[in-house]
């Protein structure tokens, strides 16, 4: 792998954060101070899920009803839960483009088993929502270590033809040979959902000012599940394993040489990264009630990349911006908003804001943010 | 065109609703898809019934949901039953063409009192994106009844979003057996025939036309509806004497049939069926053609429709297959259909026009005899409903599997010096409804089972 | 039919899927040899030759799109497909050294995840912007009419003449490359760029022209491929992007920088969908007739598959190491 460049502009930033702090307690700014707290504090796992919490409990109300905001963004309640679900699937992708530098073009593999497995499991075995999610995942872990195995063993460029390819093959497994499972063409019709354990249908609203905020149960179903994979995924990547999938990405010959099996921590990055896929998939099983044979096709590992490398490649929170602005163009802006005229046009315009991110702000609508963020703060140092 | 800014008004009361805080918001606990209202509205005379889906209907207008394919393969049968259903929405509001008369109880003046609107959706013949843009009317347009689609996976996605959220879909074009079959939905009307039906109405003018001791060989698409078709011409033409030498499964989206088509030559057979749709339909028929099997084999096309025809204008003459309405069928509603499409859009209608435009007003004079939008009666009215106002003759919308028991139009190509613009094939026969058909205890309908009204 | 009809039919068509496959998989495996650049756009490429090559062989109705709406729904030169044919590939050639020079030398630097995300990006770019002006729907590219119709082939009977057309053209632009390639100057330094670049540098040789150059024929053979594979093949906006998957799968087959690999490649996977397509397994003692056409998708991906397992650097690639 060629990435010696990888991120060399993240790197003097934050020595650069850490001199200031110095320089910053000498002239006793307050600004800086309180910037200091906070950052140290930004990083702490439970400021992370906290404010992750916050913002999945408030996003539905702002998004479909609060006035002037969900006017403006012509949001509705069914929308946000799928967005949620897309965020968990490019979090889950962004541990293994952003942490280890792997680009899988084959994640819809991952995805669309998850969602055809707790299809199946759903008419099949169980129809307990945290079961059916729980079938789904495991296969879809199994799978991982199949796919992670084959495409592993060349890397570089290989790796994303190689997922591309395994995934293509399931894709048309699915759709004519396996069709008596997979429901072929017609996708997979017979999902049976039960109640949330065996007490609230999901499509039900919440109580009370619950019910204002957050909206159904399937949505806070689904909340509760984003909130775990950005505890969880916050965890392992503070751990001694994920600062080893740093050195990977970051040099991989020189995390070779410290004696690290550097294969190996792929392999657990890309099913680490799949388990998070299949979740996602499952509760799209869960949300939609119908599994969709393209899920499994090759644009769906396109739609899962474009969110990533939007949102912000290697930022933990930054992919669940670009999931909620890729859909918030797919279904809003290809329905004629802003404008009427704009509808055919709504991948042409994802697909030049793509390019352009790529090539002039790798880091992504979460890296811009954080810019914006720190010029402020010069500035108010500087007054 | 209307827009999605359409009938906000339901939304705007649940915001004002979020706006004041938890006041009225107990009241919402118990309905799907986002929506309720505690029942404020009159929903058209409807005061009895509790919320559902997206019902009541706030405010003065009543907003329909039209999901059409607008990009892709399939776009030519989506504008001709986009313009139909426009079409019938401007009679619904201010009359003409059937309304009133072919359908008497329809004023002319909106649906139960209330003005029509419509949105638009583009499924792009996929169902995940047909999936999308329903679940876009549903949620935040309120529709009270969704319509349109041009294949069968379309369809079936579709009517297990109806039934989930309990907003009604007229399927509109689809002909695998599964619609009506095993996938079929409480929620979900096909005024469409079958696969199953079309091998019954194809055998008494193929037998006539070629002879009863065949060998036939088919081609089919490797998907559900492609399965069906196969499956059903096997069985009704092996029961009236011919035999299958051999089928072939291509996979869906297949431009080169050399290979398959190679198959049928070396299989020394009488009758080719090509149970292929859309620009596959093309593409093999074209492609038996410029192998010259059509010199040596006779072939069937089960299903027409203008993609088929309009890409192979060549290789249609002669060539027998059914389509879902032909404007030569002689029937005075046909006519006066026929002649309004003409006025408003200067051509004359596909066959799937005549279908988007009967079923809009279907569920139209369904509602207006229910007296109320509530699903579950409008449902009931439609179910067991006998009629015969849309030009093929008496008709039943059968109660077990939602499936109507009609007559079809079974035509053929016409030679290349008769074809003209929009007009390519000619009516050979239209098959009336008892020739066609079949008991709710078997073929497709003995694996339906409906599910619920919703209102149990 | 024989056995021996039914094998040299299972042949031919697989010598003409393999054909398209070969076109694009040269262009992507010496651009990737040589200039080391991943190019996910290169069913772009394809794909503009194809409209290309349909705008200028025929004229053509369009029923939607921008173009349709602003009143030029029928349009094309009219021109004739041996017209299409000697144009397309000079116009993506010089598309190909466009492409060279501003998309892809700002990016020789950057990390191969940057170049493949550029070139997928530029690819939905290309997609939408086709699908845009001539609108979603599938078009109608006809055959050249000295090409139309069945020819008689001994042991085989009728055969797709165009079918023919497109192996013998294949061939012959192989051919030329090859030679290129393997017996000129030009050929020699783009060879030892692929050994080793740094040092043909520090051997004072410039090559930024030579490789210039090589972009500039992998695109041209992908527009060739998309005018010859017109006829045969699906004509709407998606098909650039469906195609180089299995173009990407010949060259891992065939092995990295190689042509005569990508010819392999090409051909194993052109055989192996024909004949997965016209093979059914019978036995009539058990009543087993299972035909193995929804298979030939997915044999062409579990070929790949286990070649992968058993030799990674492809059949006949030696092991350059692009990582």
């Amino acid at each position: 792998m060629s990435d010696e460049s990888a991120n060399p502009t993240d790197a003097p930033e934050t020595e650069a954060d850490g001199g200031k702090t110095l320089g910053g307690s000498a002239s006793e700014n307050t600004v800086t101070r309180l910037r200091t707290r906070w950052e140290g504090a930004r990083d702490r796992e439970v400021t992370v899920i906290g404010l992750t919490i916050v913002g999945v409990a408030v996003f539905p109300y702002l998004f479909a009803r609060a006035p002037v905001v969900s006017d403006l963004l012509q949001g509705y309640q069914e929308l946000a839960s799928l967005m949620l679900v897309w965020g968990i699937f490019a979090i889950g992708f962004d541990i293994l483009l952003g942490r280890t530098g792997l680009l899988s073009f084959g994640h819809a593999a991952l995805w669309g088993t998850g969602a055809y497995a707790a299809g199946w499991a759903s008419a099949n075995i169980t129809e307990f929502p945290l079961l059916v999610v729980l079938i789904g995942v495991s296969v879809t872990v199994v799978l991982s270590v199949v796919l992670g195995f084959l495409s592993l063993r060349r890397g570089g460029i290989y790796f994303a033809i190689l997922t591309l390819a395994f995934a293509q093959m399931i894709y048309y497994m699915a759709s004519a040979p396996l069709s008596f499972i997979t429901g072929g063409d017609n996708g997979f019709t017979g999902v049976e959902i039960g109640s949330f354990l065996g007490v609230f249908d999901l499509g039900t609203e919440l109580p009370s000012i619950a019910g204002t905020l957050i909206g159904t149960w399937r949505y806070a179903f689904i909340g509760a599940f984003l909130v775990f994979s950005v505890a969880a995924i916050h965890r392992v990547l503070n751990s001694p394993y994920g600062i080893v999938f740093r050195a990977i990405r970051e040099n991989e010959q020189r995390a070779q040489f410290v004696g690290f099996n550097v294969w190996r921590y792929k392999l657990a990055a890309f099913v680490l990264s799949g388990t998070f896929a299949g979740l996602a998939g499952a509760l799209f099983t869960i949300h939609g009630q119908y599994v969709p044979l393209s899920s499994l096709y090759w644009q769906t590992s396109g739609e899962v990349v474009i969110m990533t490398v939007l949102g912000g490649v290697g930022s933990l929170l930054g992919p669940l911006f670009g999931a909620g602005i890729y859909l918030w163009v797919e279904y809003i802006v290809s329905g004629g908003y802003p404008f009427e005229w704009i509808a055919p046009y709504w991948l042409l315009v994802l697909g030049l804001v793509f390019v352009s991110v790529v090539v002039l702000f790798p880091e992504g609508v979460w890296g811009l943010v954080g810019d914006l963020r720190r010029r402020v703060a010069t500035r108010l140092e500087e007054q | 065109m209307a827009d999605d800014n359409g009938s906000r008004s339901r939304r705007d009361v649940l915001k004002a609703a979020g706006a004041a805080g938890s006041v009225g918001i107990a009241g919402l606990a118990g309905c799907t898809g986002g929506s309720g209202g505690g029942g404020s509205g009159d929903g058209g005379g409807g005061e009895d019934y509790p919320s559902l889906g997206n019902f009541p209907v706030e405010g003065d207008t009543a907003t329909f949901g039209f999901t059409v394919p607008q990009t892709g393969s399939y776009q030519s049968e989506g504008q001709s039953e986009l313009q139909a259903y426009e079409l019938a929405v401007d009679h619904l509001n201010n009359g003409g063409g059937w309304v009133g008369n072919e359908f008497s109880n329809l004023s002319g003046d909106g649906v139960l009192g209330k003005q029509i609107d419509y949105v638009i959706g583009d499924t792009a013949t996929d169902p995940d994106t047909a999936r999308n843009a329903a679940s876009r009317m549903i949620n935040r347009d309120d529709v009270i009844m969704f319509t349109g689609g041009s294949s069968t996976s379309v369809a079936i996605a579709l009517e297990g979003l109806a039934q989930q959220e309990k907003v009604l879909y007229q399927c509109c074009l689809t002909h695998g057996n599964g619609t009506t079959g095993e996938d079929c939905r409480r929620y979900g009307f096909r005024e469409m025939f079958n696969a199953y039906m079309t091998a019954q109405a194809l055998v008494p003018p193929a037998t006539e036309a070629y002879g009863d001791d065949l060998r036939f060989f088919q081609l089919y698409a490797d998907y559900s509806w492609g399965q069906s078709v196969q499956s059903s011409m096997k069985q009704f033409f092996e029961e009236a004497g011919w035999t299958e030498v051999g089928n072939v499964a291509t996979p869906l989206g297949t431009s080169d049939f050399s290979s398959y088509l190679s198959q049928v030559q070396s299989a020394n057979v009488d009758v080719l069926f090509l149970d292929e749709y859309g620009l596959d339909g093309a593409n093999s028929l074209k492609q038996a053609v410029s192998q010259g099997l059509k010199d040596q084999i006779e072939i069937i096309v089960p299903l027409y429709n203008q993609l088929v025809a309009n890409n192979a204008k060549q290789a249609i003459p002669g060539v027998l297959g059914t389509t879902a309405w032909d404007p030569g069928i002689d029937d005075p509603s046909a006519d006066s259909f026929a002649q309004a499409f003409q006025d408003e859009y200067g051509s004359p209608p596909a066959g799937v026009a005549q279908l988007a435009y009967a079923q809009v007003l279907q569920y139209a004079a369904a509602a207006e005899r229910a007296g109320t939008f509530y699903p579950p009666e409008i449902i009931r009215q439609f179910e067991g409903y006998e009629y015969d106002n849309i030009g093929l003759g008496q008709e039943v919308m059968r109660k077990c599997d939602h499936q109507a028991q009609r007559a079809i139009p079974v035509v053929q190509g016409r030679p290349v010096d008769e074809q003209s613009e929009g007009d390519l094939v000619e009516l050979v026969n239209l098959v009336p409804s008892d020739q066609v058909g079949y008991e709710c205890n078997s073929g497709p309908a003995a694996k339906c089972e409906l599910g619920e009204y919703g209102d149990e | 039919m024989s056995l021996v009809s039914e094998a040299a039919r299972i042949l031919l068509n697989g010598l003409q899927t393999g054909a398209i496959y070969v076109l694009l998989a040269i262009g992507l495996s010496i651009i990737l040899g040589t200039l080391k650049f991943v190019n996910f756009a290169h069913g772009a490429l394809y794909l503009i030759g194809l409209y290309a090559g349909l705008l200028i062989s025929q004229e053509t109705t369009f029923s939607g799109g921008q173009l349709a709406e602003f009143g030029f729904g029928t349009i094309g030169l009219d021109w004739g497909f041996l017209a299409a044919l000697l144009i397309v590939p000079a116009l993506v050639f010089v598309l190909g050294i466009a492409m060279e020079r501003f998309v892809a030398r700002p990016f020789y630097d950057r990390p191969d995840t940057d170049q493949i995300l550029l070139t997928f990006g530029l690819a939905i770019v290309a997609q939408q912007v086709v699908r845009v002006l001539f609108s979603g729907s599938s078009q109608n590219f006809a055959q050249p009419s000295w090409a139309a119709g069945p020819l008689q082939l001994p042991l085989i009977g009728g055969f797709p003449q165009w079918r023919l057309w497109v192996i013998g053209i294949t061939a012959v632009l192989v051919l030329i490359v090859y030679a290129l390639i393997e017996f000129t100057d030009f050929g020699l330094t783009v060879r030892a760029g692929t050994q080793d670049t740094e040092m043909v540098q520090l051997l004072g040789i410039d090559i930024s022209r030579p490789y210039v150059v090589v972009f500039g024929i992998g695109a041209a053979l992908a527009g060739v491929a998309g005018v010859v594979g017109g006829p045969l093949n699906v004509v709407n906006p998606t098909v650039g992007t469906d195609i180089l998957v299995p173009a990407f799968i010949t060259v891992v087959i065939g092995g990295l920088g190689s042509i005569r690999g990508a010819v392999l490649g090409g051909l194993i996977l052109g055989i192996t969908e024909s004949f997965l397509i016209q093979w059914s397994l019978v036995i009539p003692s058990l009543g087993i007739d299972y035909g193995f056409a929804p298979w030939s998708q997915v044999g062409i991906y579990a070929i790949a598959a286990v070649i992968l397992l058993v030799r990674p650097q492809g059949l006949l690639g030696s092991e350059v190491d692009v990582s």
